[in-house]
């Protein structure tokens, strides 16, 4: 049985009729760092957000360990949803509270609701934050309002948010597109750690080849919603480059 | 004391200033001062314990405020000596207590807290005589240090509302409510009993009498929509003459332009004194003093507008001159540009957008403003207002005030739409 | 439904075609209102709207409407960024624009038309071979003061400020025949009258209580609420009504001023500090929903994303996605409220709303300057003193 199974799904957005998944169907294994390419536009983030249902699927069914994700009521999708880690294009941390804030709100899934509202985390949680961002080395940056730290440092607090979930899968939305080269290998360094080490499953959206080459075990390419290539890194040649970024388009190489 | 032990990487630190201990002390002391006011307020409230007089003055026997100025003077220093005071706080300062157990502590405190009576009492010679270090805390040991960054925290530091700084606010807020109440004379019954009593109002104001909307009323000679109109058009002469001469003088209220030279900032301080204590006196005692001046009617209605216009302008465009981008003004300056040439060209197409947003926005308040300075003789909508609301006519009341909703709203709206643009 | 989609462009098209004659129309007609206001005031000294038969006026306007669009750029359609020109983008000759003027007064009963053509074109653009759209990048910009409707809004300008003069009886001989009336204010400025200087601090602290209880007692309703109003939260069929209902109230309310609920007020529970607080109140709640939802309404849409990812519950995104992002705001916005209650409060009591107001005007109304003016300066002093502390305390919280 595969660790997560897409199973014909379709999403068209009301506001416009844009189609933009468009029949996808795949399954990931455990353990697998699967790289999702395609231009802007091509539905990868459509098709992530689908998976943990930010963004309700209009047909099509998502299974995560054999439970199927897309049938599941409310309450059960949030219990569902804390195994599913995600980090974000834009990091989507909350700019005005500390880092240990930002980093707590992963164990939301966990603790009881009439806790997190008084804001009592337990003790260990408090332990584990500081594990996580000792992981990606802002333990210093604790108590720092996140919109003191620099786009890699923003990114590395939400990939300790990530790792507070404790998550079997991690759904990474074009993790580095905002930031520079150099900052690019060392977020997605802490990706390719927590899959070999952890065992996550990694579902990582990019914009560029090189680092889709790089990091991935298996490569899916999007375009236009539908899926135009399936297979690993090294199969990609010219041609099929040209297929899924059009005619136009040049590698581009980061380093 | 494990936790205050390493609760932040302390570095170097400058020595505080002198103002900032006289001020957190002195803010201490007028809180204790107030709490003594309040308590001693509610205390003759429900028992009659001091005599009030007349006016409400409160009087106390000869010894009662001596008694009350020494008994608020120890309470300063005993929450200076004992704890996080709010005072301390708000000026950015804390006790240090690093390595130190409970018992240590407390006897450290205490030795601070006699320390004061030899060190502040005598009018604060011990810290006029040592400003870096004044004599209770060198005699105690127990220092005043600044505020730690939130660079340097290594544990979060406790939660406002379980510090003593945060339970005293706490405590003000609460003393402040309960006065409040007591001071504004809140019933909720008579809110409740008299919900009944304006009957005859709720009747008239649900069902407007919209008679004289568009033809005059034959007593006033003037109809809703020409009041109405009236009244916009006061609001718009104000709003432009008052603009244009708030726009001249608010270059002598900005400090970056008249920065360098004494008489400059002579000129400065006195515009912006000018503008804060115009911009106090509300429109509608600017009316006040218009009536007698002009006569009842419009003009003196416009009058108060335009000079509080004036003020409230001036001082927002004084402040956004001083906020320009210094930049472009040395460019031209360093062209050879004279005074008035860095103005024109590098001030001017800095400032516009936001001086029209100012402008239109101000244009909002004074519209609202101009219904209402009738009521002192100002002309416009509010005329009629008053004189149907002496009459009881509240069906024509009610009319009046759907009417000055509406325009009111509409032209919030239209202003804000038009301000979104600009900005 | 692809259909149904289809239409919206057209509505928008057709929409702005409509608009632009609308916004002449309502031009010129101001225009002429307020140029007939302004002339009968000079010819006749007192003001008037109508000076020729209603017809006269009407057909000018139209057929001024009708002139500016066909021969010149009007301002309409300077404010929609439309201009005429033919389909290869060149000016339309003179015989097409006498043409467009003939066929213009068919296109606005005819204007339904226009929602059959999928660029919403008008009769008068199919009839003469013209199109109205966006002028191209490059086409000529001459400076305001040489296009028309350049022109116009400096007419508007000056006829509004005239008329405005007349409107409002500006005369200026009274204001300054009137000045030494106020000499004995002026005079006793200078010379306050000290024995009623512990009333007036008695009396300020009633003002002081009143804004207070307003904005306290405004907080605790409007913070609630104003999540009812704000555009983004309230989605869904349940949601929306109720968005649109909460606006409308809190909007409504907004703009009648205190003043006026104090009024009403003062019929209810009688004159005093209690009337002048609850006045305050209710506008400080319709204020305060207003610029609680414009904030709420700007949040960052991220992070609530990022917390129910995580699996939060819906509660726990407003606490931990929301609340922290807003309120710092709005604790601001409520220091800019309280300053504001505070000024309120001073003239709150000059039609029985309690506090320094009411002594304070009854003393200006009798001329006893020198009462009136100890009072005004501890009025003077204490805006004075609210002003600068909330301004500080707003600078520490941004």
């Amino acid at each position: 049985m595969p660790h997560l199974a897409i199973d014909h799904l379709t999403k068209i957005y009301e506001r416009g009729k844009v189609l933009a998944l468009d029949d996808v169907s795949f399954s990931v294994d455990k353990g697998e760092f699967l790289v999702l390419i395609g231009l802007s536009g091509s539905g990868k983030s459509t098709l992530l957000r689908c998976i943990n249902r930010l963004i309700e699927p209009t047909s099509g069914r998502v299974f995560l360990d054999g439970t199927e994700l897309t049938a599941l009521p409310q309450r059960e999708l949030r219990r569902w949803r804390r195994k599913i880690g995600m980090i974000f294009q834009q990091f989507n941390l909350v700019k005005r509270s500390t880092v240990l804030a930002n980093v707590l709100a992963g164990r939301l899934g966990y603790v009881p609701t009439a806790r997190t509202l008084l804001g009592r985390f337990p003790r260990e949680d408090l332990e584990r934050a500081r594990r996580a961002l000792e992981r990606v080395g802002l333990l210093e940056k604790m108590f720092v309002r996140a919109d003191q730290l620099s786009g890699g440092q923003q990114q590395r607090v939400g990939i300790a948010r990530a790792l507070m979930q404790e998550p079997e899968l991690l759904l990474a939305d074009e993790p580095v597109s905002a930031l520079d080269p150099a900052t690019s290998h060392s977020i997605l360094k802490y990706l390719e750690q927590m899959n070999r080490q952890d065992g996550v499953t990694v579902l990582c959206a990019l914009h560029f080849l090189s680092l889709a080459r790089r990091y991935g075990t298996r490569i899916i390419a999007l375009k236009g919603g539908r899926i135009v290539f399936e297979g690993s890194p090294s199969e990609i040649d010219d041609a099929k480059f040209k297929e899924i970024y059009g005619e136009e388009a040049e590698q581009v190489e980061v380093r | 004391m494990e936790r205050k032990q390493s609760r932040s990487r302390s570095a170097e630190q400058p020595p505080i200033p002198l103002t900032a201990r006289v001020l957190s002390f002195f803010l201490d002391w007028s809180i204790w001062g107030y709490i003594a006011y309040g308590t001693v307020y509610l205390l003759n409230h429900y028992w009659y314990v001091a005599y009030i007089d007349w006016y409400g003055r409160l009087t106390l026997p000869w010894w009662g405020w001596p008694v009350v100025v020494i008994a608020t003077f120890e309470l300063a220093l005993l929450s200076h000596s004992f704890g996080h005071s709010l005072g301390m706080r708000a000026m950015g300062l804390m006790p240090a207590a690093e390595g130190l157990d409970r018992p240590a502590l407390r006897k450290r405190r205490l030795r601070h807290f006699l320390a004061s009576h030899i060190s502040i009492m005598p009018l604060g010679i011990g810290v006029w005589a040592s400003p870096s270090e004044p004599w209770h805390e060198r005699l105690s040991g127990l220092r005043l240090v600044r505020l730690p960054q939130r660079e340097e925290w290594i544990t979060p530091p406790p939660r406002w509302y379980r510090t003593e700084w945060g339970i005293m606010t706490l405590a003000i807020l609460g003393l402040t409510v309960t006065l409040g109440w007591h001071v504004t004379g809140i019933h909720l019954r008579v809110l409740i009993a008299g919900a009944a009593r304006p009957a005859r109002l709720w009747q008239g104001l649900t069902h407007p009498d919209f008679t004289f909307l568009i033809y005059s009323d034959p007593w006033l000679n003037d109809s809703i929509v020409g009041a109405l109109i009236e009244s916009i058009f006061m609001a718009l002469l104000a709003t432009i003459f008052g603009a244009g001469i708030a726009f001249v003088l608010s270059f002598f209220g900005a400090r970056n332009i008249m920065a360098g030279s004494l008489p400059g900032l002579i000129v400065y301080g006195l515009t912006r004194g000018v503008f804060n204590i115009f911009r106090s006196i509300e429109s509608i005692l600017w009316a006040l003093i218009f009536a007698v001046w002009v006569g009842w009617g419009p003009f003196a209605g416009t009058l108060a507008l335009f000079i509080h216009t004036i003020a409230a302008l001036g001082k927002l465009y004084s402040e956004q001159t001083e906020h320009i981008d210094p930049g472009p003004l040395e460019a031209i300056a360093a062209t050879g540009g004279s005074r008035i040439e860095v103005i024109r060209y590098g001030v001017v197409p800095q400032i516009v957008p936001p001086f029209l947003a100012f402008t239109l926005y101000r244009w909002d308040i004074n519209v609202r403003m101009a219904t209402v300075v009738a009521l002192v003789g100002g002309g416009g909508i509010g005329r009629l207002f008053f004189y149907y609301k002496d009459q009881l006519d509240w069906a024509k009341v009610g009319a009046i005030i759907v009417a000055i909703g509406l325009v009111v709203w509409l032209l919030d709206y239209i202003s804000g739409r038009v301000r979104e643009k600009i900005v | 439904m692809n259909w149904i989609a289809s239409l919206a462009p057209r509505f928008a098209a057709a929409g702005r075609r409509l608009s632009i004659p609308l916004a002449d129309l309502l031009v010129l007609a101001y225009l002429w209102a307020i140029g007939t206001c302004f002339t009968s005031f000079i010819l006749y000294g007192e003001e008037a709207y109508l000076l020729v038969p209603w017809w006269v006026m009407a057909l000018a306007v139209v057929e001024g409407a009708a002139l500016w669009e066909s021969f010149g750029v009007s301002l309409g359609m300077r404010l929609f960024g439309r201009w005429l020109s033919r389909e290869d983008d060149s000016s339309p000759s003179l015989g097409q624009r006498l043409g467009y003027w003939l066929s213009w007064h068919l296109s606005l009963p005819l204007f339904p038309l226009s929602f059959l053509d999928h660029e919403g074109q008008t009769v008068a653009e199919r009839l003469t071979g013209t199109v109205l759209r966006e002028p191209p990048a490059d086409a000529p910009r001459g400076r305001w003061y040489r296009t028309s409707s350049g022109w116009a809004i400096l007419l508007i300008l000056f006829l509004t400020s005239g008329a405005a003069f007349g409107i409002t009886k500006v005369n200026l001989s009274a204001l300054i025949k009137g000045a030494p009336k106020t000499a004995k204010f002026w005079r006793s400025l200078a010379s306050p009258d000290t024995s009623i200087l512990t009333l007036g601090l008695k009396l300020l602290l009633e003002t002081f209580f009143m804004a207070m209880m307003a904005t306290v007692f405004a907080v605790v309703i409007a913070g609630p609420v104003s999540f009812l109003a704000a555009r983004n939260l309230m989605r869904g069929p349940l949601a929306r009504p109720v968005y649109f209902v909460v606006r409308a109230i809190s909007s409504l309310t907004r703009s009648v001023d205190a003043i006026i609920w104090a009024i009403i007020f003062a019929v209810w529970v009688g004159m005093g500090s209690f009337c002048g607080a609850l006045a305050l109140w209710i506008h400080s709640i319709a204020d305060l929903i207003k610029l609680y939802s414009e904030q709420l309404e700007s949040i960052d849409p991220g992070p609530l994303e990022a917390v129910a990812a995580a699996g939060a519950s819906r509660l726990e995104v407003i606490r931990y996605g929301i609340i922290p992002q807003i309120i710092n705001p709005y604790l601001s916005f409520t220091l800019y409220r309280w300053d504001i209650n505070v000024r309120m409060a001073t003239v709150i009591g000059v039609v029985g709303g309690g506090g320094i107001g009411w002594r304070l005007a009854a003393h200006l109304r009798s001329w006893q300057f020198p009462e009136a003016s100890m009072l005004t300066i501890l009025v003077v002093a204490l805006v004075w003193a609210i002003d600068y502390v909330s301004a500080r305390l707003r600078a520490k919280l941004a």
